[in-house]
């Protein structure tokens, strides 16, 4: 059995104050700090858990530059056998499908029974990457998974639709599955735990050696172009709502109609 | 008439000499045979330095040991243990001389002669009198009002070994009486009677004038005697009496060092390399841990007043040695039984000793202040938790925040250049940020609760109002600063206590001042105990006592305006470093205070159910927090005002006062607040 | 751009309403490219094209047995043969989780460009620009499609009012399914409900929560009552839980259920950590507290300090009063 699992290395946002940076195509990220896509945890936890099930050898890949590495370790922690780190200059600024481009070129030449990644990124939100990977590779892809079982060449698996309801489906291996969060409990990862594969060499791969074309990677190999992001309008804390009680509800109700709240 | 003396009527034909001789022989070498596999379990187990220090810890054993100062902690049972431990060491030279009867009819141990010795007779036979009815009263105690914190919960048969003992202890003293009882029928002498009242009483029941009846009740009152004496001190190393042997010990090697984790492993230079780090069976823990579980004697007063325990957590810290030792008695068997099936092994740490009970603990110390004989339980809970986390077996609850800390030095997660943000809300003056090199008298460690959290910024914002009134020369570390470390240690990541401990210690050493000064308990602590490079640290309580002794600043009674006041001791300042007294004298020192105490207070304070990390923890067995069991308490005694001086105490009783729908009626607020708003 | 294609979602024989959304979108580009809209259905009942009929001008149906569900590797290998000899084309679809498990392969298998969960898109100067969110939902971003004849895009539920069309009734065009659905590699098995309770909190879109701030005997059914008004869930924090008063399911927090809604309605919540990371994405918090100092405040965008008892019952009538 051999998995890959794709790892994204985003900023997190989640806490942070964001602001524009001065082209007005992307965010400042210097003060952000850097972590495993919080979809990739379970997405490797589940390697790592099917590998303690049926065996096999996980191998864990990551489009990032070299900061990534402790995200690298982290995933070696937790049970991966190798990692490796994809990374040129000439691939800043892609988007999905040129990411997509890139690890479908990595994959190609190497065993895969099952390509494991989170469904999202934090980053970008757009869920896509998972999708055009598998078509890129020809095989077959399901996305929002929240429970797999491996057996028989086959991985039967569940994922969520709408409302509390789930499809249960299977797929002919080699396929790749991009997971939902909360379908594991990722382990903890210990200080101690990161130490003991430090030993383990975690090669960089620039794109000469995968051998793809420049022109399909970065920004040149995007299909979407950023024209322009900024902040969506809002205040800062609570905007309070005076007034007496019915007053204030009054003004609240229009609000939420105002905003489409009201469904 | 005179009475046939043991030594002078052979049993079977036999010489008495030389059946006491089989008799004491085969005992002792039994009794060495089964110290020998108990103890060898020791020396199979983790090393542990606790031979330092002798004068403290023979002090500590005359007063805890022979004294036993902890015992009337709980009055009742108290009294009863110290005068049973009293007539087990005056009826313990009574029992050597039984023995030497045995060989003897005139054995006397040396000096118990003349009037000596018949003041000693005396004093036994009073001796044996006193334990009776102890034995007495323990047995209706148990059998008829059985107290709960002598149940054993979770497992089976415990219960009866507390009546064996105490059979035996009675059945030790009829014989005696018995013993003697005859002879002193035989002698004639009545008027001897209030010399020794227990002979005299057992003679009441004997015929005067039958010489063999009596004859026969001396021997055999002697022998059965000897039988009781040597089946109980077999008895107690395969028992949970075997504290009868090891508790003085117990409480010679206990813990001098308060407050602090033992480290992963003594004796290891780097931890990170062992092959496992922390304990998941019974011989990774240290020797003295095992004599630990040993020496418990199950009576129950840790769990009594374990917080875990009381709002139906998984825990009680009673149980965990009690399962300990049983795991121990059945897989370091006396006798090696044959090869065991290893589908039915259970593991120590995971399935006798659950996760539920490892990580329930808040470390609150409780327990430990409470055990008569200094049983440890902070260091094993931690020990159990490094195995855990090891292996990555960590409640999701928990996870998050240990990352944040890893990742950006404090478990909320707020990024490391915000640390100082709190500051800009003061606007009376600056908060200055000490830089490398720079002095200042007072270095202020805020830690990630006062820096992050927006109700503890307000303490943080209390207290730097506090010492810039006072004209005191302080600074803070702004981002410099990581967390304290204190709950990270003690959740058993000792990594990453290491590199938050490090980072806090290497800004500590590239800046100059006089002490640091800290509001949280929990850092507190960490730094005065846990950092491996003393700094010296002081708490708010202690700084804001220092300032009032000084007279420098005045308070006013306006804030409290007469409502009743009580102060919750936080266990990181009370419990685990001694610190009761200054909070009191500050508060006291406010005009016009009504002050009223808690019953569980001081030493009993009851845990809010944690802090730090714990904070994030979310327990699903528990039927009530801690906090509203805590509020329930102060409510009791008509207080108003629940002060305490740990920003986590101040979270969860405010939380709780909310959820008892208390609002209104009760205010908690922290020491710092309350003596900022009460300074004219 | 020749031809704006909408993509119909179905489950369990039933037009989802995201295709009316997908629709709406649809309508807007192909007035403003000035081109028709087809809209395509891939089901096993043809018969279902005729709600669509009314709304689109043409209508393409692929009939077949394996279109009873959504399965991503039919829909695309048969979109691959449909749209063949279409040029250049907008295909759009709602962003919902069935759509989200076939779209990046679509787009790859249609050559195409692709901008999933858009909550605009519009046509300037011929060019096509689409908006869509990022970084934890708190930076927009506007994005354009570089040499690409062909465009994928899914719109995000509640970006395109939909009202129906009088439009006359559009043709339906059956087209013959091009794939075998036997050599298909993934297969459905069945539809599994979650084993939670009556509510999925987890997946809706509005959320009323209360927390400890409505008191230690609560009338419950005036809370109910408000979501219900507002055609959302009723959840809650921790406490509640613990009182009993709401099962385990309907707590929101770390240790309960995480929510994504967009809107979050919170009552006597004081904002616990606990709670708030249990709150994914950024839905529109607004907060009803009677304590101004509650942290739930800094994170709400609205805002009112008072008593539950007065506010909740006008709120109810006035958003009734409003939705007529």
């Amino acid at each position: 059995m051999n998995i890959i699992v794709c790892m994204k290395w985003t900023p997190d946002t989640s806490e942070a104050d964001l602001t524009v940076s001065t082209t007005a195509k992307d965010i400042k990220k210097d003060d952000l700090d850097y972590d495993m896509n919080d979809w990739d945890r379970f997405a490797i936890e589940e390697a790592a858990q099917i590998k303690e099930k049926v065996g096999g050898k996980v191998t864990v890949v990551s489009l990032a530059p070299e900061e990534s590495e402790d995200m690298l370790r982290e995933c070696l922690a937790r049970g991966a056998d190798e990692a490796f780190q994809i990374w040129s200059d000439q691939m800043e600024g892609g988007d999905g499908y040129a990411m997509a481009s890139v690890l479908s070129q990595f994959i190609k030449g190497r065993p895969h029974d099952l390509i494991l990644t989170g469904t999202l990124a934090e980053d970008d939100g757009a869920g896509q990457l998972g999708g055009m990977l598998a078509a890129m590779l020809d095989i077959p892809s399901a996305t929002l998974v929240s429970k797999i079982e491996i057996k028989d060449q086959k991985a039967s698996f569940v994922r969520e639709l709408e409302g509390g309801l789930y499809e249960s489906m299977e797929m002919d291996l080699p396929c790749l599955i991009a997971v939902a969060t909360g379908l594991n409990e990722p382990r903890f990862v210990s200080i101690r735990a990161v130490r003991k594969v430090t030993s383990i060499e975690i090669p960089n791969v620039g794109i000469d050696e995968i051998g793809i074309d420049v022109g399909k990677v970065g920004q040149s190999g995007a299909r979407v172009e950023i024209e322009q992001v900024s902040l969506p309008p809002e205040g800062e804390g609570a905007e309070i709502i005076k007034g007496k009680p019915e007053e204030a509800a009054a003004r609240l109700a229009e609000i939420l109609k105002e905003k489409g709240a009201i469904g | 008439m005179n009475i046939l003396k043991p030594a002078d009527a052979p049993i079977l034909g036999a010489p008495a000499p030389a059946i006491a001789f089989i008799i004491l022989f085969l005992s002792v070498a039994f009794f060495c045979y089964v110290m020998f596999r108990r103890l060898d379990v020791l020396r199979k187990a983790a090393p542990d330095p606790r031979f330092s220090n002798i004068s403290t810890r023979l002090l500590r054993a005359l007063m805890y040991g022979f004294g036993q100062w902890r015992q009337p902690r709980y009055l009742g049972a108290g009294i009863l243990h110290i005068l049973l431990f009293a007539g087990f060491m005056i009826l313990s030279l009574r029992s050597l001389t039984l023995i030497g009867r045995g060989f003897s009819p005139t054995f006397h141990i040396p000096f118990l002669t003349g009037s000596v010795g018949f003041a000693y007779e005396s004093l036994k036979d009073y001796t044996v009198i006193v334990v009776l009815i102890v034995c007495l009263v323990a047995i209706v105690r148990r059998a008829v009002f059985h107290p709960k914190r002598y149940d054993h919960p979770g497992t089976a048969g415990h219960e009866y070994e507390a009546y064996v003992i105490l059979g035996l202890v009675s059945a030790l003293m009829i014989t005696d009486m018995i013993h003697d009882g005859s002879a002193y029928r035989a002698s004639g002498v009545c008027g001897e009677y209030h010399w020794f009242p227990a002979a005299a009483f057992a003679s009441v029941f004997m015929p005067s004038n039958d010489p063999a009846t009596l004859n026969f009740l001396h021997v055999g009152g002697y022998w059965a005697h000897i039988l009781f004496f040597f089946g109980l001190l077999n008895y107690l190393p395969i028992s949970k009496h075997f504290h009868v042997i090891t508790a003085i010990p117990n409480v010679f090697f206990s813990n001098l060092n308060k407050g602090t984790i033992k480290p992963v492993r003594y004796g290891t230079v780097d931890w990170m390399e062992l092959d496992q780090c922390g304990v998941s069976d019974l011989t990774g823990f240290t020797w003295k841990h095992i004599l630990d579980f040993y020496s418990c004697a199950d009576c129950g007063r840790c769990s009594d007043n374990c917080p875990a325990n009381t709002v139906g957590r998984a825990l009680s810290p009673k149980m965990i040695s009690v399962k300990a030792r049983d795991y121990a008695y059945e897989n370091f068997p006396v006798f090696d039984k044959t090869s065991k099936d290893p589908a039915h092994e259970k593991r120590l740490v995971g399935d006798i000793i659950t996760e539920q009970e490892i990580w329930a603990c808040t470390t609150c110390g409780a327990c430990e202040a409470e055990c008569p004989i200094f049983i440890e339980y902070i260091d094993k809970i931690v020990d159990m938790r490094r195995y855990l986390i090891d292996r990555g077996e960590v409640p999701q609850s928990l996870q998050k925040p240990l990352q944040q800390i890893k990742k950006k030095g404090n478990a909320y997660g707020a990024m490391k250049s915000k640390r100082a943000a709190w500051t800009k809300d003061l606007e009376e003056f600056q908060v200055h940020i000490l830089a490398e090199g720079e002095h200042s008298d007072l270095l202020f460690f805020v830690d990630s609760c006062g820096s992050f959290d927006p109700r503890i910024q307000e303490i943080a914002k209390s207290f730097a109002r506090i010492m810039a009134r006072n004209k005191l020369d302080f600074a803070i570390l702004g981002q410099e600063e990581n967390d304290s470390g204190n709950e990270v240690r003690r959740l058993g990541e000792e990594g990453l206590f290491e590199q938050v401990s490090g980072r806090n210690i290497e800004a500590f050493k590239a800046r100059n001042f006089e002490e640091i000064v800290a509001f949280d308990p929990h850092a507190f602590n960490a730094i005065k105990n846990d950092y491996p490079e003393p700094f010296k640290v002081i708490h708010s309580s202690q700084l804001i006592y220092r300032l009032l002794s000084h007279g420098v600043m005045s308070l006013n009674g306006e804030y409290l305006g007469g409502r009743v006041v009580t102060y919750h001791d936080p266990c990181y300042l009370g419990r685990h470093n001694g610190i009761y007294e200054e909070p009191r004298r500050v508060l006291k020192s406010i005009p016009g205070i009504q002050y009223q105490e808690m019953t569980r207070s001081f030493s009993r304070s009851f845990c809010c159910s944690g802090g730090g990390l714990l904070l994030w923890y979310e327990n699903e067995e528990e039927k009530e927090r801690m906090g509203e069991r805590r509020v329930k308490m102060a409510m009791e005694i008509g207080a108003q005002v629940i002060v305490t001086a740990c920003p986590f105490c101040l979270i969860n009783i405010e939380d709780a006062i909310k959820t008892t729908g208390n609002e209104g009626k009760i205010e908690v607020i922290d020491l710092v607040e309350l003596i900022d708003r009460s300074t004219s | 751009m020749e031809n704006i294609y909408v993509l119909a979602e179905h489950r369990k024989g039933v037009i989802r309403d995201t295709t009316w959304e997908a629709i709406a979108a649809g309508r807007k580009l192909s007035s403003e490219l000035g081109v028709e809209l087809t809209c395509i259905l891939l089901s096993a009942n043809a018969a279902m094209a005729e709600t669509l009929s009314t709304e689109a001008p043409r209508v393409m149906v692929v009939e077949n047995p394996i279109f009873e569900t959504m399965n991503s590797e039919a829909i695309i290998k048969t979109l691959k043969e449909v749209l063949k000899p279409s040029g250049s084309y907008v295909l759009l679809m709602g962003a919902s989780n069935a759509i989200l498990d076939f779209a990046p392969g679509l787009s790859v298998a249609l050559d195409a460009a692709l901008a999933t969960d858009c909550f605009a898109a519009e046509v300037r100067n011929g060019k096509l620009f689409a908006s869509r969110q990022m970084y934890s939902y708190k930076i927009n971003s506007l994005v354009s499609f570089k040499d690409s004849e062909r465009v994928v895009l899914t719109i995000r539920a509640g970006s395109f009012p939909y009202a129906p069309s009088d439009a006359v009734k559009g043709a339906i065009e059956n087209v013959a399914c091009p794939i075998d659905p036997t050599s298909l590699r993934k297969r459905f098995i069945k539809y599994v409900e979650a084993e939670k309770g009556d509510v999925d909190i987890a997946s809706a879109d509005i959320i009323v929560s209360v927390g400890r701030g409505i008191g230690d005997e609560p009338d419950l059914d005036v809370f109910q009552s408000l979501a219900d008004t507002m055609g959302g869930v009723l959840a809650c924090s921790r406490p509640i839980v613990d009182k009993n008063l709401l099962p385990k399911f309907h707590q929101v927090g770390t240790s309960g259920v995480e929510v994504k809604p967009k809107v979050y309605l919170a009552l006597g919540i004081s904002g616990a950590f606990q709670h708030l990371g249990g709150i994914k994405g950024s839905p529109l918090l607004v907060a009803v507290n009677k304590d101004p100092r509650a942290p739930i405040f800094r994170v709400a965008s609205y805002g009112i300090v008072g008593d539950l008892n007065e506010v909740v019952p006008v709120l109810n009538e006035k958003i009734k009063s409003l939705k007529g």
